[in-house]
């Protein structure tokens, strides 16, 4: 399981997260990446840290409850 | 009497330092996707660095344009500078700088309208940077009369074919993930 975090203060909305990984990313009015689930099975998420711009998403690899 | 060549020497200088400002901003670009360095280099200010190298080369291009208007050696208009093959002077080799310079203001432009024009196609419109490096690299080489600068040329172009077959070759690495660590800090 992934924890996915999303620095704010470096998110400039390029919106590479939200195409990446749909179900976990999304953008809101300002055009700035919000979180939807805190944590997700889905390694798409690294794909998409990988792919931020900005290096805004820090992705927490953790034991399934 | 011979004519200033103040203009000259200005709009070749300027041209030569726009090229090589676009081909450092695609190799940034390209240090973003492909991370060489992992952590060590802050994806927010290899961001910056790469719009930063293409704004001073769009002004650079503008500077370009201006000198070249302003220059007696060559005879170009300003309508020459927006609408291909008006050039008397090489015409076609001018209009592969006008056409790259035109493609490379509207990259620059839509990063702005990205939230209008969507991050799909934002992105499908910057793979047209690699028309830009093209068109410009022709048109340097077929317009540009600095012989010497041929080693610019083929050092850019070897840089980005390099570059981009490392990206191609290369996974980013996972540093962005931490493992059995909950103190999360960002």
């Amino acid at each position: 399981m992934f924890n996915v975090v999303i620095d704010g203060s470096l998110c400039s909305g390029f919106g590479d997260c939200a195409d990446l990984s749909a179900d976990v990313f999304e953008l809101d009015a300002h055009g700035k990446a919000h979180v939807r689930v805190g944590t997700t099975a889905d390694p798409a998420v690294l794909e998409a840290a990988a792919a931020c711009p900005m290096g805004a998403i820090r992705v927490l690899e953790v034991e399934a409850a | 009497m011979t004519h200033d060549p103040t203009f000259w020497l200005l709009a070749r200088a300027s041209g030569l330092t726009a090229y090589a400002l676009l081909t450092a901003s695609v190799l940034a670009g390209l240090v973003l996707k492909s991370r060489p360095l992992g952590r060590r280099l802050k994806a927010a200010s290899v961001t910056d660095v790469h719009r930063f190298l293409a704004l001073l080369g769009l002004a650079m291009l503008a500077l370009h344009g201006a000198a070249l208007v302003l220059d007696r050696t060559v005879t170009i208009s300003v309508a020459a500078l927006f609408v291909p093959l008006l050039s008397s002077y090489r015409p076609t080799a001018v209009a592969l700088g006008v056409v790259a310079a035109e493609l490379m203001a509207l990259i620059s432009v839509s990063f702005s309208l990205r939230r209008w024009i969507g991050g799909r196609n934002w992105r499908r419109l910057h793979w047209a940077t690699y028309l830009v490096f093209a068109l410009g690299t022709a048109h340097g080489l077929t317009a540009g009369t600095d012989r010497w600068a041929l080693p610019l040329y083929l050092g850019a172009v070897g840089a980005v074919v390099f570059a981009t077959a490392w990206r191609v070759l290369t996974r980013p690495g996972g540093h962005h993930v931490q493992r059995g660590d909950r103190r999360l800090a960002l």
